[in-house]
């Protein structure tokens, strides 16, 4: 606690430093975040937050920093510096360096070519999504052609998945068939000129489409479990058998290459839009007894095809989402095709004081779904409340059923400035 | 968000034209006439858009924005300043000369990324306002039959009393009722009339100005007389023909922001 303390003194120092300081822009929020389980009526989460953004821009250069404390409970603090970059803003290209959450593709809520930022799944996909991603360190480029644009990124460090910790209500104790051991030696990407990401992407904005095409030579964010199978004898049987005894587990990222693309067009009134993005050699599990360590590698598609349109002053959004794995075969641990819809519903009323909000994901493969209904009220220009739940309901291993325990009401109360 | 700079800001943004016409003029060449005043190639201002409601409680919202005319399409680009939970947010429209549906893109910080977005959605109140899209806009001439009712005197000032009532019969209103002045063709007044027939708002010009040779209004009211709340939006730092350049109108800009 006393590190913490002093972090977040030296926090407020630096934000009453800058705040002296002519021209800087000190923009943000503060955030009070209570959650009930419906099951068991305990606070599944209590949390303050603090949001601050610096900024300052001339001419040709600007910088940014991005600060956020979070408060847990009664006593744990957690700071995180989500962005801090500088630009260079030139003729025709742009620069950034620095850390920066990088935000790709046409979709809501799905990740397609969006891969960039990695993510904090620590909450699973409850918070807001500027607070999901996590900011890369990395130099961004953009050249602008007119009204399109190419941009280059290199990141020399590998960020992965932010996963729950074992004692939170979001982990997910896996289960194995016999004792298993960790081998973590491997887990770790050592930050190199060999082992940097690189990205690149063409998008334009037209009269006509939007259209984007990217590639990416990336490292998967996910770990692949390397799985070694240790047996013995069983002599106590006729004939002796051999018997699974133990597991040596080893998480390890793997190379990625991705190409995708995406596009948004409006058709009579209503909003069409795509996004797909193919690997070329992702890891599986498989029980297939001659794969080594457990794996197998195929090339898998991630797409979305949506629709946002409006019935009166009620603005509805839906998509489609498909994960398939080619050349696929029974002994693949996960299935061929996952089938996931979203469903958003908004209503405004009061002069746009009041916000009715239906969003939802559908597990089409697993029957199983997450409901997020909420109201928000905007009770003074910059202050709101908002009351809401985050119901899992169906199939028990399905991404959204598995948390059905976990099923709540909560309440948001935040003020920007 | 759709059409919001001045000449827009009101479907009264009327300059001075003096025709000095003799032939009386018929409900759709006298609403022309205004329609076409001319606005510059070039606009900047800033907007503040002061929402009351019936307790007399005031929510404001201030916007910077920019169109420029490039022939046959008007790209305008708006930023909003305040309130603080919109700050950063970016809006652009491109509308056609031809029938063409207006291209409208908004970017959203939080996103961090520009997203196409309808343009048919003309009823909706813009930001909790009293104005629809379609009341700051430029409805299409067209889409209105005009009936030039009578001439009547407003304040000393001679005007035309055009009625319009739209084509579409699903649309918000059954008809609108617009005093134009005879001298320049500048709005006065508007009324509109909910889809029973029963007035619903009135627009009120308060403020009109020259501003580089282009008259501008740069203060009027819109009230709800069926739920009592108003909206007064106010125009200033306004600008015409300064070079805006053509990149200011681009999905960098609208990311980058002010």
């Amino acid at each position: 606690m006393k590190t913490k303390g002093l972090f977040l003194t030296m926090f407020l120092v630096i934000t009453m430093l800058v705040n002296a300081q002519e021209n800087v822009g000190i923009t943000g929020f503060a955030r009070t975040y209570e959650g009930v389980n419906l099951e068991t009526g305990d606070f599944s989460i209590i949390q303050q937050t603090l949001n601050l953004s610096f900024d300052k821009r001339g001419e040709k250069v600007a910088f940014k920093a991005n600060p956020m404390v979070y408060h847990y409970n009664s006593d744990s603090l957690s700071f995180n510096l989500r962005e801090i970059y500088a630009d260079m803003y030139f003729k025709n290209f742009d620069l950034r360096v620095g850390k920066q959450q990088i935000v790709w593709g046409k979709a809501d809520g799905v990740f397609i070519t969006d891969i960039v930022s990695p993510l904090n799944l620590t909450e699973f996909l409850l918070p807001d999504f500027d607070e999901i991603r996590i900011g890369v360190v990395s130099a961004k480029m953009d050249y602008y052609i007119g009204n399109s644009t190419i941009e280059a990124i290199w990141i020399p460090q590998f960020t992965p998945t932010k996963t729950p910790a074992p004692n939170s209500i979001w982990y997910i104790k896996p289960e194995f068939p016999a004792p298993a051991t960790f081998d973590w030696s491997k887990d770790k990407i050592n930050p190199s000129l060999e082992n940097s990401e690189f990205f690149l992407k063409y998008s334009a904005m037209t009269s006509k489409i939007d259209f984007d095409l990217m590639g990416g030579y990336t490292w998967d964010d996910n770990p692949t479990m390397h799985v070694q199978k240790h047996f013995a004898i069983d002599t106590t049987t006729m004939p002796p058998q051999p018997m699974l005894t133990g597991l040596t587990i080893t998480p390890e990222h793997h190379r990625l290459t991705v190409g995708g693309a995406s596009f948004s067009t409006e058709i009579k009134g209503i909003i069409l839009r795509g996004e797909a993005a193919y690997y070329d050699g992702k890891y599986f599990q498989t029980t297939d007894p001659k794969a080594q360590d457990g794996i197998v590698k195929k090339n898998y598609l991630h797409y979305v095809v949506g629709l946002d349109f409006s019935i009166g002053d009620l603005k509805l959004s839906t998509q489609f989402i498909q994960q398939y794995i080619l050349d696929y075969n029974d002994m693949i641990y996960d299935d061929e095709m996952i089938n996931t819809a979203t469903f958003l519903a908004r209503y405004d009323l009061f002069r746009e004081t009041l916000h009715l909000e239906l969003f939802s994901y559908i597990g089409l493969t697993n029957e199983d779904a997450l409901i997020r209904p909420k109201i928000t009220y905007d009770f003074d220009d910059g202050f709101s409340i908002l009351l809401g739940a985050n119901i899992f309901v169906g199939d028990e291993n399905g991404m959204f059923g598995r948390y059905q325990d976990n099923s709540m009401v909560y309440t948001k109360i935040k003020y920007s400035f | 968000m759709k059409k919001l700079m001045i000449k827009t800001v009101i479907l009264a943004v009327f300059v001075a034209m003096n025709l000095g016409a003799k032939a009386q003029l018929t409900g759709r060449q006298i609403v022309e006439k205004a329609y076409n005043l001319p606005t510059g190639k070039e606009q900047t201002s800033t907007l503040t858009m002061t929402l009351i409601n019936s307790r007399g409680n005031t929510r404001v919202r201030k916007i910077k924005q920019f169109k420029k005319d490039f022939g046959d399409v008007e790209k305008k680009i708006m930023f909003f300043i305040s309130p603080a939970d919109v700050k950063n947010t970016s809006f652009m429209n491109w509308s056609y000369d031809s029938d063409k549906p207006d291209d409208q893109w908004i970017y959203l910080p939080a996103l961090k990324k520009v997203k196409r977005i309808s343009s048919d959605s003309k009823s909706d109140y813009f930001m909790g306002s009293d104005f629809t899209y379609d009341d700051l806009g430029d409805r299409k001439l067209d889409a209105d039959v005009h009936k030039l009712l009578r001439e009547e005197t407003v304040n000393g000032i001679k005007c035309y009393v055009v009625q319009s009532i739209p084509k579409d019969e699903d649309y918000m209103y059954s008809k609108t009722i617009t005093w134009i002045r005879k001298d320049n063709f500048v709005g006065v007044k508007k009324e509109f009339y909910d889809e029973d027939g029963e007035l619903l708002k009135i627009l009120t010009i308060k403020k009109v100005e020259k501003i580089s040779g282009y008259w501008v209004i740069t203060k009027s009211e819109m009230k709800n007389v069926q739920k009592n709340h108003k909206t007064i939006i106010e125009l200033s730092n306004v600008r015409f023909n300064t070079g805006i350049p053509a990149s200011t109108f681009t999905e960098r800009m609208m990311m980058r922001g002010l």
